[in-house]
């Protein structure tokens, strides 16, 4: 039986969480399948505990291709090395991160590989007659669900969004096999040369990876309100969130923008001030955990989906909260 | 003015007529009624009692009581008013028809809906809509007011240019009369000349004449298809005289709305625009309408052709629904930049000859310096309907505002008036414009007025203290 | 420089309604938009002309009436439109579409810079871009947030990721995918929409494009939907009003139980 790949990232010699969450969806599916997980890394300067780490987490097999040449992302040279081993290992089934790499690799893997892919699962399964990866996304807004299989085509490749599993709890008894793919030269692809990165990024934030997020919409009035939400959300430990109204209005940045057209985010808590909740932002916050909501329209419809509402000036209600914040927990 | 209190005998009473749950006296409950849109803390004043009627029967039998014992009655509907008019400035019983909320009826046979006047208007609009029928008398605020209260202001908005003012939709109504008798008046009829049209005398009272319980409104052919222009022009001379060109050459756009160079420049910094406004002295914003894309499309191009001949610096166009959302939010986010300057302001809507527009951008230009406040000026161009609004310096202290505001007004509305306007094309009097209106209007008019007043309404109970004392 | 900029026509989202009582999606009435991220790839395109010079073609694969969007995308500045269009393309999923789009931008001849937005609002895959890539085996950089022209061979392109922005060198030809903070897209006006009028669309279809039918469609498409389910919204607490200062107090203190309850805070 083929196996269940799953494909870590790493950054600057460290796995990503993303990896290990990973792990959860592909053990279950290897399980049901009954045949093993392997983790596929594409990088450089990863420890072997590091790679450890994937095994005890659930991985049965790790993968490791590393040279110095792989250790930032190239769409390109990444992409070479996954054709020849998918070609080599044949496996079942590849999930990888709705990441910035994930999202860029996968389709341009799938193309070369002839093989459909399906993007931001929330539900993955297996058919049990066929054993078909039975793949479920959100589609239009999150307005409908849509279960969608490969029938004919292997491998069958899938990306799940960070943060939407939790990674296994480590288990120090597995055992497992890391296996260094020599490099080779023939994969480098030099077209697109990696300078480095923008030093002055101003207020990035990747909003994706936060467990708490404090999001203001247009009842925040002006750019300068938003220090509000930066204290709350530095008490918090959290992250700054804004809908498209504040974006546009150049209040924040947009890789802080919630929704349709920004990201999708899963928090432990997620709360809103002064937003209404569009359809396009909604779709975005769906999969908070917590979901708090402090507005003074009582009809605004992120009220209606709210764990908690507060109806009432924002103006008033931050203030305070802040300083319960820093009275002590 | 000898009104008398709401006493524990007439909460007993009212009970009575209404049962518990209709009848409020909790202060913190009541609260919610004592203001509308107007500033709260200048015009706001609390009700004795709040009664919620659910029938014309009810409401009858309420302003039976209330005029026998010479009590006050204010009328309310959603609130969102911009003159006072739903503030019981009396206390006495504010009667809300919030809980006479059904619609009854849709008669598509005779293109009519029969409701009761506390439905929000959007419910007609979007129950009306699956059927490719519409409802085309209605305000900006459409998706909280109440019929009732569109009824009572003779509400306008942004699209009667082409359709009209509610009035012109309103075929029939049950009306609840200060005596406390239930009378209707038109009916399904396109034409009525039977005597007086009393029904059209209601429309715009302002609540003053009685209370309008249902009401048959017309539907017209959906319009399925629009598109925006958005037109920049160097000076607002420029913009304004392509108006009477626009509207002359036989299309007739839905909405012609202007805006002059301070709210064009306010509300793009507000919303981080980034059209080309720097240099542009006013805004068009002109909306096409109808039942065919093809002619939407040619009559877009004609009127952009128009605006080209006639001074525009740039003609853009929108008929995807996003672009068209952008242009509008130029429109709709006017109001909400300047409070974001200073929320104290005072919004007026002005109504001159269309021709006139030009003449007033000066003089409201000489009343900002003389007064040292704000007046951005925009509005509905196309019926000469403008809401140039007096926005307070945040460096001015209240105490100068209060000194200040008034003669402002005064001083905007004798201009006005010497352009051959009035005082208020869509908001109405209420409170807030009732001294200016006194000293502006023809002395003949305002006897007139109050002789029929006095005919309705001989106790004055019905609204007192609105359009005049 | 010869950009293509593909598009797509999209249910406009805001207004999609649900039916009460079947649970299922009212499509009647439904206004269709040019997807909003297209609308900045046509920016960054269309800036380039201005600043560089280059001739900018729209091409969007969708049925006859998606011409609606490549008119807006010439009254915007493009200087073409192509459609690509026909009836075995129906269905497609994201490794067909790019399939059909890959071919029919070949066709095109010539091209040094493709230019798309990040994801379509309606099926929010972001797979058609790179997979386009793909095909056509260019280089590929995606979430671009800046454009900076070296030479005519060579970008310096900003990269909006995880950590930050990254900074690319890209040999042309080359596809990128474009993010909101690229530009401020342009509003369509009275002049371009007249030149698209007078603008003849092309339109390539199974007749003058040479195309694998196994890979069209439908048919050709490896993901089949099988199922489609409307999630029920579920979701709602308790609700607070804190209209003066006492009540804020109360809401505040309600809040942070809740919270503390919850292991949040």
């Amino acid at each position: 039986m083929s196996y269940i790949w799953t494909l870590a990232e790493q950054a600057n010699g460290h796995l990503k969480q993303v990896s290990f969450e990973l792990l959860t969806r592909g053990r279950k599916l290897a399980d049901s399948l009954d045949t093993k997980l392997a983790s596929l890394l594409i990088g450089n300067g990863v420890s072997a505990e590091a790679l450890r780490e994937l095994i005890l987490s659930g991985a049965d097999e790790v993968y490791y291709v590393e040279d110095p040449r792989l250790a930032s992302f190239s769409c390109e040279t990444y992409s070479n090395i996954m054709v020849e081993l998918i070609k080599t290992f044949q496996p079942h089934t590849i999930l990888a991160a709705a990441t910035s790499s994930g999202r860029t690799l996968m389709p341009y893997v799938a193309v070369r590989v002839k093989t459909g892919l399906t993007a931001d699962c929330t539900e993955l399964d297996i058919e049990e007659t066929t054993g078909n990866l039975l793949q479920t996304r959100p589609a239009i807004g999150g307005n409908i669900l849509a279960t969608i299989k490969t029938p004919n085509h292997r491998p069958q490749m899938a990306t799940v969004r960070p943060k939407s599993t939790r990674p296994p709890e480590p288990d120090a008894d597995r055992d497992g096999k890391i296996i260094n793919v020599p490099f080779k030269e023939e994969w480098l692809d030099g077209r697109v040369e990696f300078l480095g990165y923008r030093k002055d990024a101003g207020d990035f934030e990747n909003i994706e990876e936060a467990d708490i997020i404090i999001a203001g919409g247009k009842g925040m009035k002006k750019a300068e309100n938003f220090k509000m939400l930066r204290r709350l959300s530095d008490s918090l430990e959290g992250m700054v969130g804004a809908t498209r109204d504040a974006v546009d209005r150049g209040w924040i940045g947009y890789s802080h923008q919630i929704g349709l057209s920004g990201k999708t985010v899963s928090p432990k808590l997620y709360i809103g001030a002064g937003i209404s909740g569009s359809i396009q932002h909604l779709a975005g916050i769906k999969t908070s955990e917590i979901i708090v909501s402090i507005n003074n329209d009582p009809e605004a419809p992120l009220h209606k989906i709210a764990d908690f509402a507060i109806v009432g000036d924002l103006f008033n209600v931050l203030p305070e909260l802040q300083k319960r914040l820093e009275g002590g927990k | 003015m000898g009104y008398a209190p709401v006493t524990p005998a007439i909460i007993r009473e009212l009970k009575e007529i209404l049962g518990d749950k209709n009848v409020l006296v909790d202060e913190e409950k009541i609260e919610a009624y004592s203001h509308d849109e107007t500033n709260e803390e200048e015009y706001g004043h609390m009700p004795e009692v709040v009664v919620t009627p659910e029938t014309a029967e009810q409401t009858a039998a309420v302003v039976k009581l209330a005029n026998r014992e010479v009590i006050p009655v204010t009328p309310r509907g959603a609130g969102s008013g911009l003159s006072g008019g739903a503030i019981p400035i009396f206390g006495g019983i504010l009667l809300s028809v919030e809980k006479m909320n059904k619609i009854l009826e849709v008669d598509f046979d005779n293109m009519v809906v029969t409701a009761e006047t506390g439905v929000v208007t959007n419910d007609i609009i979007s129950m009306v809509k699956e059927k490719n029928l519409f409802y085309a008398g209605y305000p900006m605020s459409v998706q909280t007011c109440y019929l009732g209260g569109n009824i009572a202001e003779n509400a306008g908005g942004g699209k009667a240019v082409k359709y009209g003012v509610t009035g012109r939709y309103i075929q029939g109504m049950e009306v609840v009369t200060p005596k406390g008798d239930i009378v209707n008046l038109g009916g399904k009829l396109a034409k009525d000349v039977s005597g007086y049209d009393l029904k059209q005398l209601l429309i715009g009272s302002e609540g003053t004449l009685g209370i309008v319980t249902k009401a048959i409104v017309k539907l017209s052919g959906l319009p399925t298809a629009s598109a925006v222009l958005l037109v920049l022009y160097e000076t607002a001379r420029q913009a304004i005289d392509s108006v009477p060109v626009i509207i002359s050459n036989g299309i007739v756009p839905t909405s012609i709305e202007f805006m002059d160079k301070l709210s064009v420049q306010t509300s793009c910094k507000y919303l981080n625009e980034t059209l080309p406004y720097e240099n542009c002295g006013a805004m068009l914003v002109i909306e096409v309408d109808g039942s065919s894309a093809e002619q939407v499309e040619s009559d877009m191009i004609a009127i952009g052709d128009l605006c080209m001949e006639n001074a525009a610096q740039e003609v853009y166009i929108a008929e995807d629904r996003n672009a068209v959302e952008r242009i509008w939010n130029v429109r709709r986010n006017i109001a909400e930049a300047f409070k974001v300057y200073s929320p104290i302001q005072s919004l007026e809507d002005i109504v001159v000859p269309t021709a006139a527009i030009p003449d007033i951008i000066p003089e409201l230009d000489r009343i900002s310096e003389k007064f040292s406040m704000k007046i951005p000026c925009y509005g509905h161009a196309g019926d000469g309907n403008l809401h140039a609004t007096l926005v307070k310096d945040p460096e001015m202290s209240m105490k100068e505002w209060h000194k200040a505001e008034p003669e402002a007004l005064r001083d905007l509305y004798s201009v006005t008036r010497k352009l051959g306007g009035k005082i208020s094309g869509e908001h109405g009097i209420g409170i807030k414009r009732r001294d200016y209106l006194e000293q502006l209007i023809d002395p003949v008019e305002l006897e007139l007025m109050k002789g029929i007043k006095k005919a309705w309404d001989p106790n004055n109970i019905m609204n007192p203290g609105k359009i005049f004392n | 420089m010869n950009i293509i900029v593909p598009i797509k026509q999209v249910p406009e989202t805001s207004n999609v309604k649900m039916d009460p009582e079947t649970g299922t999606m009212v499509r009647s009435g439904v206004e269709s938009v040019v997807n909003p991220l297209d609308l900045y790839a046509l920016e960054a395109a269309l800036s380039l002309k201005d600043s560089h010079g280059a001739t900018v073609t729209a091409v969007t694969m969708g049925p006859p009436k998606a011409r609606k969007v490549l008119d807006m995308a010439i009254s915007m500045g493009c200087d073409d439109g192509v459609l690509v269009s026909d009836r075995k393309f129906g269905g497609a999923d994201t490794w067909a579409t790019s399939y059909t789009l890959s071919e029919a931008i070949k066709a095109l001849g010539n091209v040094d810079l493709i230019i798309a937005g990040e994801r379509a609002t309606d099926g929010d895959t972001a797979q058609v871009g790179p997979g386009i890539a793909a095909w056509m085996n260019l280089p590929l950089a995606t979430y671009i947030s800046d454009i900076e022209v070296e030479s005519e061979k060579s970008l310096i392109v900003e990269r909006l990721v995880e950590e930050g922005y990254e900074r690319l060198r890209l040999p042309l030809p080359a596809l990128i995918t474009v993010v909101k903070e690229i530009a401020s897209p342009r509003l369509p006006t009275l002049r371009g929409k007249k030149k698209a009028m007078q603008t003849e669309i092309r339109t390539l279809s199974t007749e003058n494009l040479t195309l694998e039918s196994t890979n069209l469609g439908l048919k050709g498409s490896p993901t089949k939907v099988v199922k489609i389910e409307t999630p029920k919204v579920t979701r709602g607490g308790t609700v607070v009003e804190a209209m003066d200062d006492a009540s804020v107090t109360e809401a505040v203190d309600r809040l942070m139980d809740f919270l503390r309850q919850r292991e949040v805070v």
